[in-house]
Parts: structure tokens; C-alpha cells; sequence
């Protein structure tokens, strides 16, 4: 019924119609329904450049996020409830988490996409749909109560400077989301940093002098965020365990919390062939490296593993380093993006007091630095090939 | 004429060089009286800020000249001291010929040493004493420097003015920029208990009990840390001379090992504060930004 | 002459701005335009160096041994950059401060020296005065327009002057350098955007 609406409206929105100028963000709507009629065929892997059959690699990524979304939810609910000393039911805290998220994906796509709109409009091309996933991202690496106007203009910049300025979907250097997180970050760091602002609602009940229930928000405070104790006291000050880690039922953005989750996505990706198990493996040895180094110089008495469990690094690993856009595009060239991003991310934790998790930091970096080595990477080849051709 | 010629070259740099630092020596001569009243003034109304008497803005509108003869009307003594805290000499205060010891850097390095020379600057308000002393240390990019002031017996905090060269706009610099982070200074103590530490810029928030720590700028840790160190090194140079003033204010002669009877009342609920707040400060030790 | 005098005042301003179309000077750009104040002073600091020193070395470009060109330029503009940063040191002691090494730093600021070496070598005194004034007004514009962004959205004032209300919320990225850089590419956005012949094919 709905393939009858869209043929039928069809000639509107085509060359002469009277709503020609609309056309492209009819061919996105129409293309997000159904199968479009024609897509360039899937060359092998990952590698996606070229945009149409995008939006069903875009899909399966989503897929691969709604376990870490779900969890969120209801952790955002669950840590709600025990700070406030509440005693809430399974579908409260999963109804309170619901409310909390809305907001941000709404702000999050109707901002992101109405940009992408408006700018493919205006240049004539046609809406490219990588906006799918960095703003299903989006509302899972921000504080769940940031103020929704900062998350519109993080949003917009992300969008504008970190997309449509370089060509849109496939041209970007950066990853959008993370741009976005990295923009609220620096610039409001007072709304972005502390214990409280992971937990929904707590920031403002502090500001506003809300009495609590006893010492129960103490409590649970002083375990609000295992990451910034790491680089001091290690898990047992922050009073996490490392199976709490692993679970994800502690504060923090909504979606990074749960590595069980995060892992489920990584196996979708992986078995459909989405992400690259080569970043994600390296990036994983990368921190383990570091790690171990830091424990073996006595920097850090947190053992390497745990670091893996901890803030934004699974997330990270999974869904952000493995943006086929802004990652290495060469097979050697993904090892050592994946090892740099792995190892900056532990570097950083442990040697910069000003920012006590560095996925961020080290992921952006990187990025930047992604068409650099594979241009090494190329030129090396080319250089091999070049003696064994002299040499034959 | 050959321009080209080696002989030509020479004489015309020599020539060149010697024209151009000519000029520069006869602007520097001119231009330093005014240079030199420029930085008296500079530190001078930081002083004056501290001490209450008026407000930096204020100071830099009232220009130079006046700035110095508020100075020279409201000051009573000024002088240096050493590390025991005795008087080495006296600063000349008539404001013909103002001297300040305003070499902090050099004194930073004479207090690692053992063998400052350091300022005491005495003012009178409403009939009451206060001492001005500064610190120095530092921030984040720079140099981050301030003078605190205390009450006639140096036990509570006055005012405090701090100025850095760098530190990051709207981060740091509210160290300087933000008037409420100065004002929380007011009605502070150092803790003669503690020299090491005498005093405390808690990340996060000091506890309100606590009379020996304000609460940082959020965003600002690595600068926050930095004043933290400053008042520590200085207020611990100074400690002697500041503990002597305390004991000869009340009058108790036990007071020469550092704590009196008298104020270990008060000493001793702040020892506890402390310790606590010292756990405190740790934990919360650059715990700022989480991120993924 | 009158049109070739006109044309040198006013191409360094847009068409051939130094730091939006030649990309000179950028670092300093970065550096200074945190506050409006500090920017104007700058953009002041830089339209007088610039022109007295391509005015002399244009009075002395016929003497100069050529081998020891580059040194003789340097000399000169040190001078006046010295020169500039002792009466500012004397007259406006608070922004000096504020400005710190970059007031010295003009020295290695490229506008300067290319201008010397593009056009104050080869022409009369007084069309050198004028573009090495023009250049640097060129660069104070935009010095300028960045600044008014800066101030206005990083801490809400423009001249020190509250004009946005107490409940906006400063954005701190916008006074870290990186914004200055974006701010800058904005501009150079705009302007190609309107002058289609620099949009490089």
C-alpha cells in the first residue's frame, strides 16, 4: 500500500513535476522504505565509498547497537532508582530510561537529518543515509541529562563542520558522532564533567538542593564513575567490581556501560561482515599493551584486562573505530590504526590527569591520521613491487 | 657603486645595525621610567585589590600616579624578611621612591634554596593591621602569581589577587577573570598545623567546614593544582613569620612549637577536616571528565 | 597612477587578502582573537610595522647588497617591531600584557617579509608605505572578525562589554584555538563563495 502511495506521488517529485525540487528528499524517504531499485552491486567486504548500498550495511550497525540501547534504557531507570533510593519495578525503570532517551533521538535526528536535508537540497544531490547511525549513536555517548539546546548545537556542528564542509556521507574525516560528544566536551566541560552527570536527573536535584534520602546518594556516588578513579586508586576505591563493569549496571552514558551488550552487537557486525575484525582485534591488543606496560612500570596497578572493561573503550572499539568511513581503508593499514587507537585510548587514561578516558581523543586522533597511513601503507607496496619486478 | 662588493656589504650592515640599536637604545631610555611605573603600579594595584582597598578595574582607571600615592597613604610598613622569618630589611614606602620586592620568580627559586629574601607588606585599614604577602608558582602553560592578605595576626584570609601569563581562557584565567573565585578567600585560615600544606583548592567542592580550602574551577584542574602548590610553597616559606604573629596576637608563649593551646581548639577540629578532606581530595583527584 | 595607488590600497583588503587568500599569518590570527580589544590592538601593532618597515626598506632597496637582502629586511623589521612593542609596553601596559610574546612575534609574521620582499623591493616609497598599510589592515580585518566571534560566543561580551544576557552559557571551544581555525575557514568560505574566481577547480 504505502510502494502504491509512493508511486503514485512519484511524478511530483520528478524532473518537471511541480514538487521537482523536493525530489531528493523523496528519493531518501522512499529509498528508506523499500529496497531501492537499483544499487551498485556490493563489491566484497567493507568498503563502502560509494553510497547506495550503504543503507543496508547502515542497518545491520543499527541492529548491532539496539542490545547496548536496550540495556541503557533500562540502566538509566535502574541507576536512577538507587540513587534516589526509589525501589523501582523492571518496567518502571525501563519506562523511567524511555522518557529519559526520547528526547535526545529525537533532537538527534530531526537536527542531523534536517541539516543533511536541507544541504542535499541545496547542492542537488541526493540524501545520503550515513546520518542513520551516527545519530543513532549520538544520544548513547552523551550524558543523558545534557541540556537539549547544547545537544542541537553539537549536533549541528558535528553535522556541518564535520560532514557536509568536506562533501557529506563517505567524504568525512572524522567520526560525526564523536565530533559531537567532543564538541559538547570542550565546550562546555562544567556540563559535561563530574560525578553526577551520569545519572539521570541527579545534577538537577543537586543544583536545585533536593534532600535525599538518608546517605544513600553518597553511596552510590562515590561509585558513580569507576573510570576517573582508575588513574588513582584503581576499581576496589570506586567499588565496582569487575563483573559490574562487564554487566554495565553502574552510571555512564547510555550506551557504554554494558560490555555483554556491546559484545553482542560486535558478534552481528562481525558475522555479517560490517566491521572490520582487524581494527577491533587490534585495537583491543593495542590497549592490552599499553596496559600491561603501565602495569609493569608501575604506573597504574589496574590490570590490563580491566582497562578493557571500563568507561567508553568497548564502545568505542565496536561501533566507532570501525566507521568503514573514517577508519584505514588499506588491510595493513587497519592494524595499526586499530593498535594506535587501542593504545593512545590506555595512554591517555593513564598519563593525562586532565582526561581520565581518552576513546575519544584517541579515536579522533586517529581518524585524522587514517588517510596518512594508508597513504605509507600504499606506497610501501608500490615500493615492494617495484624491487621484485626489478629484481625479476 | 657596487653593491655587491664584500667591503660594501660590511660597512652597509655595520652601518644598519648600528643605526637600528641606536634607535632602540634611545626609545628603551626614554620609554623606562614609564615601563618601570607601569609594573609598580601593575603590582601595587594588585596588592590594593587583595587588601580590600579598592578594585583592580577601579586602580587601572585611576592611572599610575594615583595608584602609587594610595599606596604610599595607606601603607605602613613594608618589609623582607628571611626563612626564620626575621626581618632582613626595610622596603623604602614614600612614593618618591616605592620599592617592592617584585622579583617572585627569583624568590621561587631562593625559597627551593633555603635563603629567600621575601616581602611583608603591611597596610592600614580602619585602624587595623593587614599583612599582604604573595605567591608564585606554576599554571598549566605559565607562570601563575597572587598576593593574599591577611588580618593583624595573619589567622584569617583578607583577600586574595591572582594573575597568571597564559593559562586558558575561561578555564584557568578565572583564576584572575572571576571575582567569586578570589571572594571565597574571604574568611579563610591557613593551617599552621599542616605547613606542608597549609592550604587546599578541592576539585569537586570543598566541604563547607573546612576553613583551609575553597572549591576549584571546574575545567581547570591542571591550573587549580598549580595555585594549590604556589600558596602551599609560599605560605609554608612565610609560615614562621605568619605562626609569630599569630602567637604574639594572643599572647601565649607555648605557641613557639607551632600550636598553642588556644587555638588547638580550633586546630583541632581542622586537623580532623583535614585528614578527612585530604582522603577526600585524593579520591577526587582529577576524576573530572569522564568520556568514552 | 591613481588607479595602480587605489588598487594597491584596496586588493590587499579582499580580493588579495593575506590571510584568507595568500593563508599568511595564520598563527598569530589563532593566537590573538580570544578579545576584540587585544585583536584591534594587534591588528594596529601589525598595520604599522608593515608599512614602516616596507617604507624604508623601500627607501634603502637601491643600497641594499643583495646578499645580505634577507638580513637587512630583518633588521629593519625588528626594529619596528621592537620599537612597537616598548611604547605599547609604556602606553598600554594592561594589553601588553594580554598580548604577550605575540606583539614580538610579528617578527616571523610572513605578511611582513613578503611584502618587503613582493613589492617594497621593487617600488617607489610611498606605494610601499601604502600596501605594506593595506596588508596589514587586510590582516587586521579579518583578525577582527574572527575576534568578534570569539568574544561574543566564548564569554558573551564584546569589547569587555556584557552584550549577551548573564543565562547564556559561554561556549569554551569557541575560545581554544581549533574554533579560531574554523571561524577562519568560514570566512575564507564566504568569501570564495562570493568571489567564485579563487575557488580552486
Amino acid at each position: 500500500m504505502a510502494k502504491n502511495f509512493f508511486d503514485k506521488v512519484r511524478p511530483t517529485f520528478s524532473e518537471g513535476g511541480k514538487l521537482s525540487w523536493l525530489h531528493s528528499s523523496f528519493d531518501a524517504f522512499e529509498t528508506f522504505f523499500f529496497v531501492p531499485k537499483r544499487t551498485t552491486p556490493r563489491r566484497g567486504g567493507t568498503h563502502v565509498k560509494d553510497c547506495v548500498d550503504l543503507k543496508r550495511l547502515l542497518i545491520i550497525v543499527v541492529i548491532a547497537l539496539v542490545p547496548a540501547l536496550l540495556f541503557g534504557i533500562w540502566n538509566l531507570g535502574f541507576q536512577h532508582s538507587k540513587v534516589f533510593g526509589l525501589g523501582w519495578g523492571f518496567w518502571q525503570m525501563v519506562w523511567y530510561g524511555f522518557v529519559k532517551i526520547i528526547p535526545l533521538y529525537l533532537i538527534s535526528y530531526i537536527v542531523g537529518l534536517g541539516i543533511e536535508f536541507a544541504s542535499a537540497q541545496m547542492k542537488g544531490h541526493e540524501v545520503s543515509e550515513g546520518y542513520l547511525v551516527s545519530g543513532f549513536i549520538i544520544p548513547l555517548i552523551v550524558p543523558v541529562d545534557v541540556p537539549w539546546w547544547m545537544l542541537t548545537i553539537a549536533v549541528a556542528f558535528a553535522v556541518i563542520i564535520g560532514k557536509e564542509v568536506f562533501g557529506g556521507t563517505g567524504m568525512n574525516i572524522w567520526n560525526p558522532a564523536l565530533l559531537a560528544r567532543a564538541f559538547l566536551f570542550f565546550s562546555y566541560p562544567s556540563k559535561m564533567s563530574g560525578d553526577s552527570i551520569w545519572v539521570g536527573g541527579l545534577s538537577k536535584a543537586l543544583a536545585g538542593g533536593t534532600p535525599w534520602k538518608g546517605g544513600q546518594v553518597v553511596d552510590a556516588l562515590s561509585g558513580a564513575t569507576p573510570l576517573s578513579h582508575a588513574s588513582l586508586d584503581g576499581l576496589s576505591a570506586a567499588g565496582t567490581s569487575a563483573w559490574n563493569l562487564f554487566l554495565g549496571d553502574i552510571p555512564g552514558a547510555v550506551g557504554e556501560t554494558s560490555v555483554i551488550a556491546i559484545l553482542i552487537g560486535a558478534c552481528i557486525l562481525l558475522c555479517t561482515g560490517v566491521a572490520s575484525w582487524k581494527i577491533m582485534c587490534s585495537s583491543v591488543l593495542g590497549a592490552l599493551f599499553v596496559g600491561w606496560l603501565g602495569t609493569s612500570f608501575g604506573v597504574t596497578d589496574i590490570p590490563c584486562w580491566e582497562q578493557l572493561l571500563m568507561g567508553g573503550f568497548a564502545f568505542g572499539t565496536v561501533f566507532m573505530a570501525t566507521d568503514p568511513v573514517t577508519s584505514a581503508q588499506t588491510e595493513t593499514g587497519k592494524w595499526i590504526y586499530g593498535f594506535l587507537i587501542g593504545a593512545l585510548c590506555i595512554t591517555v587514561r593513564l598519563f593525562n590527569p586532565g582526561y581520565p578516558e581518552g576513546m575519544m581523543l584517541a579515536i579522533l586522533l586517529m581518524n585524522t591520521f587514517a588517510p596518512l597511513i594508508d597513504h605509507y601503507v600504499v606506497s610501501a607496496n608500490v615500493n615492494r613491487r617495484l624491487k621484485r619486478a626489478k629484481t625479476v | 657603486m657596487n653593491t655587491n662588493s664584500n667591503v660594501y656589504t660590511i660597512v652597509y650592515t655595520t652601518l644598519i645595525v648600528v643605526v637600528a640599536a641606536a634607535i632602540l637604545s634611545i626609545a628603551a631610555m626614554a620609554l623606562k621610567p614609564k615601563q618601570q611605573a607601569n609594573i609598580k603600579a601593575e603590582t601595587i594595584s594588585q596588592m590594593l585589590t587583595a587588601a580590600g582597598f579598592s578594585s583592580k578595574e577601579d586602580l587601572a582607571k585611576l592611572g599610575n600616579d594615583k595608584v602609587l600615592a594610595m599606596y604610599s597613604q595607606n601603607i605602613k610598613t613594608a618589609f623582607l624578611i628571611d626563612a626564620e622569618g626575621n626581618k632582613t630589611g626595610e622596603l623604602e614606602t614614600e612614593v618618591s621612591g616605592i620599592e617592592l620586592q617584585d622579583n617572585l620568580k627569583l624568590e621561587n627559586k631562593n625559597i627551593q634554596n633555603g635563603n629567600p629574601s621575601l616581602p611583608v607588606y603591611v597596610f592600614e585599614k580602619d585602624g587595623q593591621d593587614i599583612n599582604v604577602i604573595p605567591c608564585y608558582g606554576a599554571g598549566l602553560w605559565g607562570p601563575i602569581w597572587g598576593y593574599l592578605a591577611f588580618n593583624a595576626d595573619c589567622t584569617e584570609i583578607l583577600g586574595a589577587y591572582f594573575d597568571h601569563d597564559s593559562e586558558t581562557p575561561g578555564l584557568g584565567a578565572k583564576i584572575k577573570d572571576e571575582p567569586s573565585f578570589r571572594e571565597q578567600f574571604k574568611g579563610k585560615k591557613l593551617n599552621f598545623d599542616n605547613p606542608d600544606n597549609p592550604f587546599d583548592i578541592v576539585k569537586g567542592g570543598a566541604p563547607a567546614d573546612n576553613l583551609s580550602a575553597i572549591d576549584a574551577i571546574t575545567g581547570a584542574t591542571m591550573t587549580c593544582n598549580g595555585l594549590d602548590a604556589a600558596i602551599d610553597t609560599w605560605a609554608k616559606a612565610y609560615m614562621p613569620f605568619l605562626q609569630k604573629k599569630a602567637a604574639a596576637a594572643t599572647g601565649d608563649d607555648c605557641c613557639e612549637d607551632g600550636c598553642c593551646e588556644d587555638g588547638c581548639c580550633e586546630g583541632h577540629d581542622h586537623d580532623h577536616d583535614h585528614g578527612h578532606d585530604h582522603a577526600h581530595h585524593h579520591h577526587d583527584h582529577e576524576h573530572n571528565h569522564q568520556e568514552g | 597612477m591613481n588607479e595602480d595607488l587605489k588598487k594597491t590600497l584596496l586588493n590587499p583588503i579582499f580580493k588579495g587578502n593575506p590571510i584568507t587568500v595568500l593563508v599568511l599569518g595564520i598563527c598569530s590570527s589563532l593566537a590573538v582573537t580570544v578579545q576584540l580589544k587585544g585583536a584591534f590592538v594587534m591588528a594596529l601593532s601589525v598595520i604599522i610595522v608593515t608599512g614602516l618597515s616596507s617604507f624604508v626598506v623601500s627607501l634603502l632597496r637601491n643600497s641594499i647588497p643583495n646578499r645580505v637582502r634577507i638580513i637587512v629586511q630583518l633588521v629593519v623589521v625588528a626594529l619596528m617591531v621592537i620599537l612597537v612593542d616598548q611604547v605599547l609596553k609604556a602606553y598600554a601596559y594592561a594589553i601588553d600584557k594580554q598580548l604577550s610574546v605575540y606583539i614580538g612575534l610579528i617578527i616571523t609574521n610572513c605578511i611582513v617579509m613578503g611584502r618587503i620582499e613582493a613589492f617594497a623591493l621593487g617600488n617607489k616609497p610611498i606605494p610601499s608605505l601604502l600596501d605594506g598599510l593595506a596588508n596589514g589592515a587586510g590582516y587586521g580585518m579579518i583578525l577582527i572578525i574572527v575576534a568578534f566571534f570569539r568574544e561574543l560566543l566564548g564569554s558573551g561580551t564584546l569589547f569587555g562589554l556584557r552584550v549577551l544576557p548573564a543565562s547564556y552559557v559561554p561556549n569554551n571551544l569557541v575560545i581554544l584555538p581549533p574554533m579560531a581555525l574554523i571561524i577562519l575557514g568560514c570566512i575564507v568560505w564566504v568569501q570564495r563563495s562570493i568571489q567564485k574566481d579563487l575557488q580552486e577547480k
